[in-house]
């Protein structure tokens, strides 16, 4: 899964100024031409910085986005779903593993990237800061935030970095099960008794809006969006994806007869867009800047797992050994 | 720490909250490349990176990290450092074309050869040859493969690489057993249909 969205503070786009002219005409005459730029080509700052960036957060939201889910496994109804959701788990840090992967070919180590997740310093997907209280908010997850997920993912998969795109090729191949699985516990809530259905509809109003905010405010056209969609960093506006997972999913949603919180969801027929209330974006603000139901206990795990692997890892580590960034 | 999940509140109270001591270089050890043969008969390709303290875990969890899933035969693990990367080329130029002679050595073993015969795309195993160094091994690899425009070649010296041995073979036979991984498992359909009709 990943929390996409561009939430991310602006990269001045001066800098693009200062490159090179003659080998930014060549990167952006192999990006138009469809093909992938590689760890060893020449590439502008912007680009290299913003694709880590991004890449990273993909790479912590699935190490974090783990957590909500995990929590469930031992109280998954049943063994078949107890074998699913582990599955599940392991896939989500399995994706972990190889965009921090993709993300190191572009120069910045795995040792910075998880002490920044740790500090705070780098951000990871919004929508793992909520609670899953019950069941069907693990069930939520499963189909609708994976659903988001892959809606991001698969239109990043056309971008033109080759180690991102070799790595959601696997994802979204991964993915499928995720959100064939979550679908299928939701139909079983959905099929079965009055209090089944209620604890749904429950998480349903309870993570509605932070899937609203999921994939992030409405961005307005800017030089800065501009370039990066040129050089197929950002495949698509916020709003483009908000408007395709909606068109995907709402009717599913309402086919299981629950009722989405939003009285002013509905497509406009003549633009071919949902129309809805505008999500509480001052929420999502104080979200992401730490003020959210589990933000301190999401980091505060992982800074755990890390200091208590600390001693394992001494203990592994051997002189011979050499890091080399990866090559592709 | 306030938590809904019992194992949490468990956690033993280590440190302080939001502060972490910087990681050292190499605590998330050295960089491994991953190739994976997807079917019998068909060549191995790159697959990805593992981070490990050796080659033999690297191997372990290379397993883990890219053959849970998809099928899979064979698989192996080199160090990122023992690959030999040619320069990366583009367009109508051949990469072999920039692959120069080095002098002739004495010593020869076997290296492994990768192309990567299209932009965006993994390295693809073309097949092996005998040679004293790298440099020797990408040019007689120019001489035995060069047949089409490759954009990428990477030279292993066989040694360097932890195979899978003929006793490993079986780790992949039970993958088709597990559908629980597999979207094909969660059809929905009849329960669906089944509570849409009862709606009516």
């Amino acid at each position: 899964m990943y929390g996409g969205g561009n939430t991310f503070e602006d990269v001045k786009t001066d800098d693009v100024v200062l490159e090179d002219p003659n080998r930014l005409a060549v990167f952006e005459a192999r990006i138009a031409r469809g093909e992938k730029i590689e760890p060893a080509d020449w590439m502008p700052e912007l680009y290299r910085k913003q694709l880590i960036r991004m890449i990273e957060q993909h790479g912590h939201s699935e190490i974090i986005g783990a957590l909500p889910e995990g929590t469930w496994i031992t109280r998954a109804p049943g063994f078949k779903r107890k074998m699913a959701l582990m599955a599940k788990v392991q896939d989500e840090v399995g994706h972990a593993q190889l965009l921090y992967s993709a993300a190191e070919t572009l120069g910045k180590s795995r040792e910075q990237m998880i002490d920044d997740l740790i500090t705070g310093k780098s951000k990871y997907s919004n929508i793992f800061n909520y609670p899953t209280f019950t069941w069907a908010d693990c069930c939520f997850i499963s189909w609708l935030v994976d659903a988001g997920a892959i809606v991001n993912q698969l239109a990043n998969a056309k971008g033109s970095y080759g180690p991102y795109c070799r790595a959601l090729d696997r994802i979204c191949a991964e993915e499928s099960f995720h959100l064939k699985y979550g679908h299928h516990c939701v139909i079983y809530l959905a099929a079965g008794t009055a209090k089944q259905r209620e604890m749904f509809q429950e998480a349903l109003n309870r993570w509605w809006p932070p899937m609203m905010h999921f994939f992030g405010p409405s961005d307005k056209i800017s030089t800065h969006t501009e370039v990066l969609m040129r050089w197929k960093v950002k495949m698509g506006t916020n709003d483009e994806m908000r408007n395709q997972f909606l068109d995907m999913y709402v009717s599913k949603i309402w086919e299981l007869g629950f009722i989405i919180p939003d009285p002013k969801l509905k497509k406009n027929t003549e633009t071919n867009t949902w129309e809805y209330t505008e999500p509480d974006w001052e929420e999502f603000k104080r979200v992401i800047n730490g003020d959210g139901p589990c933000n301190k206990e999401r980091l505060e795990v992982r800074r755990i797992a890390e200091e208590r692997g600390r001693w394992v890892r001494k203990a592994l580590a051997s002189p011979k050994m050499a890091y080399v960034t990866p090559l592709a | 720490m306030n938590s809904l999940d019992p194992r949490v509140i468990r956690l033993p109270k280590t440190g302080e909250p939001g502060i972490i001591q910087p990681k050292v270089p190499l605590d998330q050890f050295g960089s491994f490349e991953v190739f994976v043969q997807p079917k019998e008969g068909k060549s191995f390709q790159h697959e990805g990176v593992v981070h490990s303290p050796n080659l033999e875990l690297a191997y372990i969890l290379a397993k883990e990290t890219f053959t849970r899933r998809f099928t899979c035969v064979s698989l192996y693990v080199v160090e990122t450092r023992n690959v030999f990367a040619s320069p990366l080329t583009d367009g109508n130029n051949n990469v072999y074309d920039l692959i120069v002679d080095p002098p002739p050595s004495n010593k020869k073993e076997p290296y492994e050869i990768y192309h990567l015969p299209k932009r965006g795309k993994q390295h693809i195993h073309v097949g092996q040859v005998e040679a004293g160094s790298p440099e020797e091994a990408m040019s007689f690899a120019r001489k035995k493969f060069n047949t089409k425009i490759i954009y990428n070649v990477w030279a292993v010296k066989s040694a360097d690489i932890r195979f899978t041995s003929i006793e490993e073979n079986d780790f992949w036979i039970t993958l088709p057993e597990k559908h629980f991984r597999d979207a094909a498992d969660y059809k929905g359909g009849d329960k669906l249909k089944l509570f849409l009709e009862k709606q009516k």
